[in-house]
């Protein structure tokens, strides 16, 4: 689940330790200095909010994709927990008619989060299937449009069904005494949040959903499955965020439909975006900042208020300093973080991960380098008859090819002669209108790509994808932790040494985003080496590169393939390439295979010549 | 039977409001690649010009005009202020850069004009009706259905047969392409915004006079509304997006008359239900664009 369990499990644990002790730490410095109840219920206000922020970071900072909905599921949560919690009596005053005879019904506190949290998982659940069926994915536009309705729908259910809700202006309240009086609750919450949160970030689900954030396409290339991660980070976020609701509804002592509606969405997204969205210590260091900026305001907004012995109610600032101001600072922080630095402070800053790279990992020695594989397990790869037509235009033409492990095979063709589109359909990113494909006799066609590099036809990219915020280490680390779960029958080798044979290991803490032209093909060979694949799809992996990296290049990709036992299919448009580096060629003009064989026998065939350098050069 | 086309005449008038909105968040969609959750606010800005103009003895010939213009003012200055400075920002940055300035304008009337309900006196022939044989048809709907009309006929016309409409059409397929092609950028986007402005203007005089009221809120349902209404017609298609909200309009007055008393004040939630489940089975929505994956 946790790829080092000492960067992934122990420091995040000490991490939310410190976090959770500096939040509430300042809390109580502050709350002291001043005294009186009001800063106090400010405090724990914050904390509550932080629970619930945190819980909304699981999902919008892992997956990228933004959601206005996790206050809906918190007014799902709110409601259903006040519905149990409250007293019969209570209940009686404001909704007698409750359906499912509910007014009799009373739990303890416990149970009652319990039961909220259970029937919000249920929603989310539903939710979520309807979110994957939009085909969301970071920055999706017709997700956050989905849960923007989910909100609107909570709060127009809230106010128009009083029977159960206490309505739009009555809501439902606990008895005087029955709320929330003791602070231990939220600080255990808060501290599970900051836990579960970190934790999520590090762990398998979590990686694979941040890479998935990071290159939707490129995660499924490397076997990921990226609506599963984000299931799983949207239950595990609406859990908190549940309990986050229940308890600020505890607190208050009572839950009308406003409560959580787009004031409270917007404060709560603020606060994430400000911290930085991507990290959980962002997160909080956005709960603290917009708490004191919002607190500050409304001080400001209050008659007769100074600042540093300066009034600023005075004639000419009157105007501006008003109540309510706090609510205008909210609006202004986001547009202002927008434009100037949207990934907000910290980006994606982790306190913990800082301070493991500064005490935590102790010196790291360069791996040994690997040996080749001397027994290469045996795998056959066929593609025959694969046609695919894009509307009236042929890509391709009863295209077929045929390779075992242990060989290089080269697919070349001028431009446009269909070997992007052969790849893409082979890797499932393309459906072909003919033919099928197999490895070992398995028929693979019609399967998703995530499904194909899990039978081990792993592919890289022309255009290069690599998952641009992660590190070197975490982008091979990301395709290892699949290979974990869906290739353990092979030789797994450690992501250290595959950074180190791609000749990476300089670069391993670099983000891939920073790496020159050629590191980022090395990369991305490496972190396809570390699927374990039965076959390596290269496309074009030494476009842009100068001759003598191409030479460089044809070693390494012969040296990565036989470490790890894989087969190559390698497509390239050059020539010197291709002949360079192939036991068998396949040469594809047209959408159609004219020419197979050995270099030599493939140079000298004289329709290849034609297709290369024209007609001429034959007669 | 005359019940149900006194419905359909109900929701053509209320889904001709939407599919005036929801084009002019299409539009926006396509030049910018933005879904404008600040749309709304080219209703409530000129729905306080109009309550401040009405206390200054305007009257609705006037105001008419007013709102348009303010709205397409307004749409513009919020372009200039805040869009153009997350241009081709990514698609979160862009959503939360206009929910920002949803939150701006809102708080901005709370704080500076006012926290309470201002309200707009309705036109006199607002609640008359005519009879076609059984039927009573509001005016009120048959002006909107009919101004929809000429004005969906016009702006028609400026995508179709117009240079402007050209290169905005060029620059919704493909941005980069279009600028090679020596389409001015920042003059197409502005156009986009004006149009956006002045669709969003001739749905806010309805909108105005249909609710008789402005609050500070006022902008969050209809650009509720339009930006639904262009998920359900599919994201990056105009006409989808005319069609959207015609559907939206037609479901609501529908569900409306065909669900029991006892749960009709959970229409909205339905309505909800209906989209979800068209979600579900259509993703792409009514008209869906194809999305082409890059490799």
């Amino acid at each position: 689940m946790f790829p080092n369990k000492r960067r992934d499990v122990g420091f995040p644990i000490l991490g939310s330790l410190v976090l959770f002790a500096v939040l509430f730490g300042g809390g109580l410095i502050y709350q002291t200095i001043l005294g009186n109840g009001s800063a106090e219920r400010l405090v724990t206000t914050m904390l509550i909010d932080a629970i619930i922020v945190i819980g909304i970071q699981i999902y919008i900072g892992n997956t990228g994709i933004l959601s206005f909905g996790h206050i809906g599921f918190g007014a799902v949560a709110g409601y259903a927990f006040a519905v149990f919690a409250i007293a019969p009596e209570e209940k009686l005053k404001r909704i007698p008619m409750a359906p499912f005879g509910l007014t009799d019904v009373q739990v303890s506190p416990v149970v009652a989060i319990i039961i909220a949290v259970l029937i919000t998982l249920v929603f989310a659940f539903i939710v979520g299937i309807g979110l994957a069926r939009s085909g969301a994915q970071s920055g999706s536009v017709a997700a956050t449009v989905i849960t923007l309705a989910l909100l609107f729908v909570t709060h127009e259910v809230a106010k128009s069904w009083p029977e159960l809700t206490g309505g739009n202006r009555g809501g439902i309240s606990f008895g005087i005494g029955d709320s929330l009086q003791s602070r231990w609750p939220v600080l255990l919450a808060l501290f599970g949040a900051m836990l579960v949160a970190r934790l999520f970030g590090q762990s398998r689900s979590g990686r694979l959903a941040i890479a998935a954030r990071e290159d939707n396409l490129a995660a499924r290339a490397m076997g990921v499955n990226p609506l599963v991660q984000q299931m799983a980070a949207l239950l595990l976020s609406v859990a908190i965020v549940s309990i986050g609701s229940a308890l600020r509804v505890f607190e208050i002592g009572s839950i009308l439909p406003d409560r959580f509606f787009f004031d409270y969405a917007m404060l709560t997204l603020v606060m994430l975006i400000v911290g930085g969205r991507n990290s959980v210590t962002g997160a909080v260091l956005g709960v603290a900042v917009m708490t004191a900026a919002r607190e500050l305001a409304r001080r400001l907004g209050q008659d007769g208020f100074e600042a540093f012995g300066i009034g600023l109610d005075e004639a000419p600032l009157d105007w501006i300093f008003r109540e309510n101001l706090n609510s205008i600072v909210l609006g202004v922080a986001m547009v202002a973080f927008m434009i100037w630095r949207p990934k907000g402070i910290l980006e994606d800053w982790e306190f913990d991960q800082w301070l493991y790279r500064k005490i935590g990992r102790g010196a790291e020695s360069k791996p040994e380098r690997l040996s080749e594989l001397d027994t290469v397990p045996d795998a056959a790869f066929s593609a025959s008859d694969i046609s695919v037509s894009f509307g009236g235009f042929h890509a391709l033409t009863d295209a077929g090819i045929d390779a075992k492990s242990g060989e290089i095979v080269g697919i070349i063709g001028p431009n446009g002669a269909g070997k992007t589109t052969f790849v893409n359909v082979i890797t499932g990113m393309v459906e072909p209108t003919g033919g099928r494909f197999e490895i070992d006799g398995a028929d693979l066609s019609g399967k998703q790509s995530f499904e194909l590099s899990r039978s081990g036809l792993v592919r890289t990219f022309q255009n290069l994808r690599l998952f641009g915020a992660l590190t070197v280490r975490e982008n091979v680390e990301t395709a290892a932790l699949v290979a974990q779960e869906h290739r353990s029958d092979r030789v797994l080798r450690s992501t250290d040494a595959l950074i180190a044979e791609a000749g990476l290991w300089e670069h391993r803490d670099r983000r891939a985003r920073e790496l020159d032209y050629g590191n980022s093909r090395r990369l991305e060979l490496a972190r396809a080496a570390a699927m374990a694949p039965s076959f390596m799809l290269l496309d074009e992996p030494t476009s842009g590169m100068s001759d003598s990296e191409s030479i460089t290049m044809i070693e390494q990709v012969r040296h990565m393939a036989a470490t790890v036992g894989a087969g190559v299919i390698v497509i390239d448009h050059d020539l010197a390439f291709i002949t360079g580096i192939s036991d068998r060629i396949y040469v594809l003009d047209q959408g159609s295979v004219i020419a197979d064989g050995t270099p030599d026998e493939v140079q000298a065939n004289p329709q290849v010549q034609a297709a290369y350098l024209g007609s001429a050069a034959i007669t | 039977m005359t019940e149900l086309l006194q419905n359909l005449i109900d929701g053509l008038g209320r889904g001709s409001i939407y599919a005036l909105l929801a084009l002019g968040v299409a539009v926006v969609f396509g030049i910018m690649h933005m879904l404008n959750f600040a749309h709304g606010e080219l209703i409530t800005i000129p729905g306080y010009l109009t309550f401040w103009a009405f206390n200054n003895g305007w009257n609705w010939w006037t105001v008419v005009p007013l709102i348009v213009v303010s709205a397409v003012l307004s749409s513009l200055l919020i372009e200039r202020i805040a869009f153009s400075r997350v241009r081709g920002a990514t698609d979160f940055t862009m959503l939360l850069t206009s929910f920002g300035v949803h939150f701006i304008v809102a708080a901005g009337f709370l704080l500076y004009v006012s926290a309470s309900v201002k309200t707009i006196p309705r036109p006199g022939w607002f609640a008359n009706t005519v009879s076609v044989g059984s039927l009573n048809i509001e005016v009120f709907d048959l002006a909107v259905i009919a101004v929809t009309a000429v004005v969906l006929a016009g702006t028609t016309w400026l995508l179709q047969r117009t240079m402007f409409g050209l290169a905005l059409r060029a620059a919704a397929s493909d941005f980069d392409t279009a600028r090679l092609m020596g389409v001015k950028s920042d003059s197409v986007i502005r156009g986009a915004f004006a149009l956006s402005g002045f669709l969003a203007g001739i749905a806010g005089v309805f909108w105005i006079m249909r609710e008789g009221q402005v609050t500070p809120t006022a902008g969050i349902n209809p650009m509720l509304q339009g930006v639904l209404a262009v998920l359900i017609g599919g994201l990056g298609s105009l006409r989808g997006a005319v069609l959207g909200g015609l559907v939206l309009g037609l479901a609501e007055v529908l569900l409306r008359s065909w669900l029991p008393l006892g749960i009709q004040n959970l229409t909205t939630g339905f309505v909800f239900l209906m989209i979800a489940l068209l979600f579900i089975f259509r993703p792409g929505g009514l008209l869906s664009v194809p999305q082409v994956e890059r490799v």
